[in-house]
C-alpha cells in the first residue's frame, strides 16, 4: 500500500530543543494512532504534516507534495488542533460556513456543509449561538466539525477526544471508525492509551522526538524481547496445576494472586508454555477457567518501550 | 480557488469579523467624540461659526492625522499577523487551501475599508457640523474630500508598515509606538530633507493649504517647518510606502513560521 | 508488519552537506553567545553613545544657525535649578518615554488574567482583591521610581560632586523631596490609570494602544475645547498637561496654566476614583458570560 503520510529523516528544532529526532515513518490508508506521553514530538509531527512548520532537515509529504507553503494540498487534509482557541465573535455555523469559503463552495454548499458538520456532532441546536457561549465540549466538538466540513481524504486530528464527556467520546470514535470504512487516511494522536486502543491496533509510538515502535499493537509486543509475556491462568486449583509445569524452562517467574484463583507465569516463549499447560491441566484433570495476557495492551507495550 | 479568488474570501471573512469586535466599537466611539465636541460647539458658540470653523478644522485634522489614523492604523496592522498568534487562530488560516500573501493582503484590505469608514464618519460628522453655515459652498465638500483621500492615505501607508512590522517582531506595538509617537513627531519638524523620512511628512504635504498661506492656529500646528514635497511626489511616495512595506509583509509571512506561546 | 527500535543512541545514516560559507555557523553562533553574556547587551549599546552623540553633532553642524537661535533664545538651557528638573521631569518626552517603558512592563498585568481566567485562581487563594489589586500596583511603582525617583535624586547628588560643594543643596534643600513627591504622583496616578486600561480588555496589545490613544487624545481634545471656548480650563481634559500642572507646584514652580493646580490634583484623584471603582467591579473571580 502506497503511503498517504510519508516523512523522511524528519527533524525538527526549537531553538537548542530537538522536538523531533530523524523521524522516518509512512502513514497508509485506515486509523494510525501516534501515541506518546506530552512534549514526545506529536504535536510537532502533526504541524510538520500540516505545513505550519517548516523541517529543518528531511520532508514530509502528504499524497507525495510537501506541506510546507503548498496551499493547494490542504483540499484534501482536514486538520483538528489541539489549542482550545477560535474565533469568538462568531457562532458555530458562522465559523464553519467562514473557513468554508476558502475552498471556493458557493453560499449554497457551504451552508449545506456546515449543517451536515454540525449535525454529525450533535451541534444543530446550538449552531446560532457564539463560539464563546459554547462548553469545552461544544467547542471541541466544532472544532472537529470544522476538520471534517469539507470532506477530505485525509484527517490529522491533533487530541480530538480532549474535553469530551464519555458520551461525547464514544460518539466521536463511532464517527472517526466510520471514516476507516470510507476509504479515509486517519491519523489521530493521544497520549490517553484507552482512546488510541478503542480506534485502532495500528500504532506509531513517539518518546523524546524519536519512534520508538510502530504496527500493530500484538505484533510490537511480539518484538519487545526484552520483557518476558505474562500469562494469567484462572483455575479451580491454581497451585496444583501450577505445581505440574514450575519447572518447565519455559517458565521464568510465577506469581500467585491473593483471590486464591489465579496465578501470573512470565515466560519469554508463549506457544511452548502454552502446549505445557495444556499438557499439566489435562494430566492432573484441573480445569482451566481462563487464561488471559494482562501485558498483551498499548499500556504496558508503552511503559516497556518507554522504560517506566 | 485563483489568489484573488482567495484574497476576496479572506476580505469578506475579516470585514465580518473586525465589524463585529468589540474593539472596533470602542474604536469607533472615540472617533466619535469630536462629534459631541463639535455639536457642543455649535450649540454654545452661535455666531462665531466663521473662526470656530477654521480654528476647528486644523484642530481636527491634528487629530485626525497624528493621533487617530496612527493608532488605529498601529492596532489594525500589526493585528493582521499578531492577533491570529495570540488567539492561537492562525492554524485556521494556515491550514486552508489559501496563498499566505492572499491572507496578509485580504486581512489588509478588510480593515483598511474599516478604518476608513470609521475615520469617514468621525471626520464627516465633525467637519460639517462644525461648518454648517457653508453646507452650500461646494469648496467645502472639495476640502473634505481631499482631507478624506490624505487620511485614507494615511491609514494604507501607515497600516502597510505596521503590517509589516507585524509580521517581524514579537512586540511589534511597541517598536510601532515608538515609530507612531516618537520618531513620527519628532523627525517631521527637522528641517531640510531629513523630514522625507516620516510618513506624516508626505501626508501633510497633500492637505489643502501651504505654509506661508495664513491660516488659524490649528494650520500652524500642523504646518509648523513643513517643508512641502510636491503633491504628485508625496502621492507616490505613499503609495511606493504601502507597495513595499505590504510586499514585504506577504514575503515575510510567507517564508517565516509562527510559533504559539505555551 | 511492525518494527521495534532500541533506544538510546542512533547513528544518523543521513548525507553531511558542505555548506558554501563552513564558517558562517560558527561565526553566527559566537556573536550569539556573546550576547547572552549578562551586561553584554547595555555594554553594546553604551559603545554606539559616542557615534550616536556625534551623530547629534554632525546634524548641528550643519543647521548651525537654527542652533545658534536655539541657544541665543535659551540662555539659560545649562542653568540647573529646580526649573531646570522640573522641565525635565515633566516634560512630554519624559512622560512618553515613562508610559512606554511601564506599558511595557504592565499592559497585560489584568488584562493578561483576565484573558486566561486567572482570576479565579488568584481568589481560590487565601487573597483579597485588596491585595491583588496593591500587588498588581505595586508592579508600576516599582518601575517610576526607578525610573524618576531613583536616578534624579542621584543626579542631585552628581551636581554636588560635580561642582565640589553644597551650595546647590542649601540654596534648594527641598529638591529631593520634590522630585520624590512628585515620583509619588506619577506612581499612584500612572498606577490607577494603567491598571484601569489593563482592566478594559483581554488583549495586551490593544490595551497598550488604548493606554496611548487616552492619553494623547486627551491632550487634543483639550486643545480643541481650548480653541473654541478660548478657556485655558479646556486643559483639565489632557492629562499631560494635569502632570505638568501638578509637577510644577511640587517643584514650587510657576504651573504652565493660568487655572489653580487643585484643579489638576482633583481631575487626578478622580481619574484615581474611577478607576478604583471600575477596578472593584472589573476584579472578580467568578466571570459572568453573556
Amino acid at each position: 500500500m502506497t503511503a498517504v503520510i510519508a516523512a523522511t529523516h524528519l527533524s525538527k528544532w526549537y531553538g537548542h530543543v530537538l522536538g523531533l529526532n530523524d523521524v522516518s515513518l509512512e502513514i497508509e490508508e485506515g486509523i494510525t494512532g501516534l501515541l506518546g506521553p506530552n512534549g514526545a514530538g506529536k504535536s510537532t509531527f502533526m504541524k510538520l504534516a500540516t505545513g505550519q512548520l517548516k523541517p529543518n532537515i528531511g520532508t514530509v509529504t502528504v499524497h507525495g507534495r510537501r506541506t510546507w507553503n503548498t496551499p493547494g494540498i490542504f483540499r484534501t487534509i482536514g486538520f483538528c488542533p489541539e489549542p482550545d482557541a477560535f474565533y469568538d465573535d462568531m457562532t458555530g455555523f458562522e465559523f464553519l460556513t467562514g473557513l468554508l469559503r476558502f475552498y471556493g463552495f458557493s453560499a449554497k454548499e457551504r451552508r449545506e456543509r456546515a449543517a451536515r458538520a454540525l449535525d454529525v456532532v450533535d451541534l444543530t441546536g446550538d449552531k446560532d449561538r457564539l463560539i464563546r457561549g459554547y462548553s469545552r465540549g461544544m467547542r471541541q466538538r466544532v472544532k472537529f466539525a470544522q476538520t471534517i466540513a469539507h470532506d477530505p481524504e485525509v484527517l490529522i486530528l491533533d487530541e480530538p477526544l480532549s474535553g469530551l464527556d464519555p458520551l461525547g467520546k464514544r460518539k466521536l470514535i463511532k464517527v472517526i471508525r466510520d471514516f476507516r470504512s470510507q476509504g479515509r487516511t486517519v491519523l489521530v494522536s493521544s497520549h490517553v492509551l484507552p482512546e488510541i486502543e478503542a480506534l485502532t491496533s495500528r500504532i506509531v509510538l513517539i518518546h523524546q522526538g524519536q519512534i520508538l515502535a510502530q504496527g500493530d499493537i500484538s505484533m510490537v509486543r511480539e518484538l519487545i524481547e526484552a520483557h518476558p509475556h505474562q500469562i494469567s491462568v484462572r483455575s479451580s486449583d491454581p497451585r496444583g496445576l501450577a505445581a505440574r509445569f514450575v519447572a518447565d524452562p519455559a517458565v521464568l517467574k510465577m506469581t500467585f494472586d491473593p483471590d486464591g484463583r489465579t496465578f501470573v507465569v512470565e515466560t519469554r516463549d508463549r506457544d511452548e508454555l502454552f502446549g505445557h499447560l495444556a499438557e499439566a491441566a489435562l494430566a492432573a484433570g484441573i480445569e482451566i477457567e481462563e487464561i488471559t495476557s494482562p501485558d498483551d495492551n498499548l499500556q504496558s507495550v508503552f511503559e516497556y518501550l518507554v522504560g517506566k | 480557488m485563483t489568489r484573488i479568488g482567495a484574497t476576496r474570501e479572506v476580505f469578506s471573512f475579516f470585514a465580518v469579523l473586525g465589524r463585529r469586535s468589540g474593539r472596533t466599537r470602542t474604536f469607533m466611539a472615540l472617533g466619535l467624540i469630536p462629534v459631541v465636541v463639535a455639536v457642543l460647539a455649535r450649540i454654545f458658540l452661535r455666531g462665531r461659526s466663521g473662526e470656530l470653523a477654521a480654528v476647528s478644522t486644523e484642530i481636527l485634522m491634528v487629530f485626525f492625522l497624528q493621533i487617530y489614523i496612527v493608532i488605529l492604523s498601529l492596532f489594525y496592522g500589526t493585528s493582521i499577523t499578531a492577533e491570529e498568534v495570540e488567539n492561537r487562530t492562525l492554524t485556521y488560516l494556515g491550514t486552508r487551501p489559501v496563498p499566505k500573501p492572499a491572507i496578509v493582503i485580504g486581512k489588509y484590505g478588510a480593515y483598511a475599508v474599516l478604518l476608513f469608514v470609521m475615520v469617514a464618519i468621525g471626520l464627516g460628522g465633525s467637519y460639517f457640523i462644525l461648518n454648517a453655515a457653508r453646507l452650500g459652498d461646494p469648496a467645502l465638500y472639495g476640502a473634505f474630500f481631499r482631507y478624506l483621500g490624505v487620511l485614507g492615505l494615511g491609514i494604507l501607508a501607515y497600516m502597510a508598515f505596521f503590517a509589516f512590522l507585524g509580521t517581524i517582531l514579537k512586540r511589534a506595538i511597541i517598536v510601532g509606538l515608538i515609530f507612531g509617537f516618537g520618531w513620527e513627531n519628532i523627525i517631521q519638524y527637522f528641517p531640510g530633507s531629513t523630514q522625507k523620512f516620516s510618513i506624516v511628512h508626505y501626508l501633510k504635504s497633500l492637505l489643502p493649504y501651504q505654509p506661508g498661506a495664513g491660516g488659524g492656529r490649528g494650520v500652524a500646528l500642523l504646518l509648523f517647518r513643513l517643508e512641502p514635497t510636491p503633491p504628485l511626489g508625496a502621492g507616490l511616495m505613499l503609495a511606493a510606502i504601502a507597495g513595499v512595506f505590504l510586499a514585504l509583509a506577504c514575503w515575510i509571512f510567507r517564508t517565516r513560521e509562527y510559533l504559539y506561546e505555551d | 508488519m511492525a518494527t521495534v527500535k532500541e533506544r538510546g543512541y542512533r547513528h544518523w545514516d543521513g548525507r553531511l552537506v558542505e555548506r558554501r560559507f563552513p564558517w558562517l555557523p560558527i561565526a553566527r553562533t559566537g556573536v550569539r553567545l556573546a550576547f547572552r553574556k549578562k551586561g553584554f547587551k547595555f555594554a553594546f549599546a553604551a559603545a554606539f553613545s559616542p557615534a550616536t552623540v556625534f551623530l547629534g553633532l554632525l546634524y548641528i553642524s550643519e543647521r548651525i544657525e537654527d542652533f545658534k537661535a536655539l541657544v541665543r533664545t535659551n540662555q539659560n538651557l545649562l542653568n540647573v535649578s529646580p526649573n531646570y528638573f522640573k522641565t525635565f521631569l515633566t516634560s512630554g518626552p519624559f512622560l512618553f518615554l515613562l508610559v512606554l517603558v511601564l506599558v511595557f512592563a504592565s499592559a497585560g498585568l489584568i488584562a493578561e488574567d483576565l484573558k486566561h481566567s486567572s482570576l479565579q485562581l488568584y481568589f481560590a487563594r487565601p487573597l483579597k482583591k485588596r491585595d491583588y489589586l496593591i500587588g498588581k500596583l505595586a508592579v508600576i511603582a516599582f518601575f517610576v521610581l526607578i525610573i524618576t525617583a531613583l536616578p534624579w535624586v542621584l543626579l542631585v547628588v552628581f551636581k554636588l560632586i560635580f561642582a565640589g560643594n553644597f551650595k546647590f543643596i542649601a540654596a534648594y534643600p527641598w529638591l529631593p523631596l520634590s522630585i520624590l513627591g512628585y515620583a509619588v504622583l506619577l506612581t499612584v496616578f500612572l498606577g490607577f490609570y494603567l491598571l484601569l486600561m489593563s482592566a478594559s480588555g483581554r488583549s495586551t496589545r490593544y490595551v497598550t494602544v488604548l493606554i496611548f490613544f487616552v492619553y494623547y487624545f486627551s491632550a487634543v481634545l483639550a486643545l480643541w475645547i481650548k480653541g473654541i471656548f478660548k478657556t485655558p480650563y479646556a486643559f483639565l481634559v489632557s492629562i499631560p498637561a494635569n502632570l505638568q500642572q501638578a509637577g510644577a507646584v511640587l517643584f514650587g514652580q510657576k504651573p504652565p496654566q493660568p487655572f489653580s493646580p487643585v484643579w489638576s490634583f482633583l481631575v487626578l484623584a478622580g481619574i484615581c476614583v474611577l478607576s478604583g471603582i471600575v477596578l472593584t467591579l472589573k476584579v472578580r473571580s467568578v466571570e459572568v458570560i453573556k
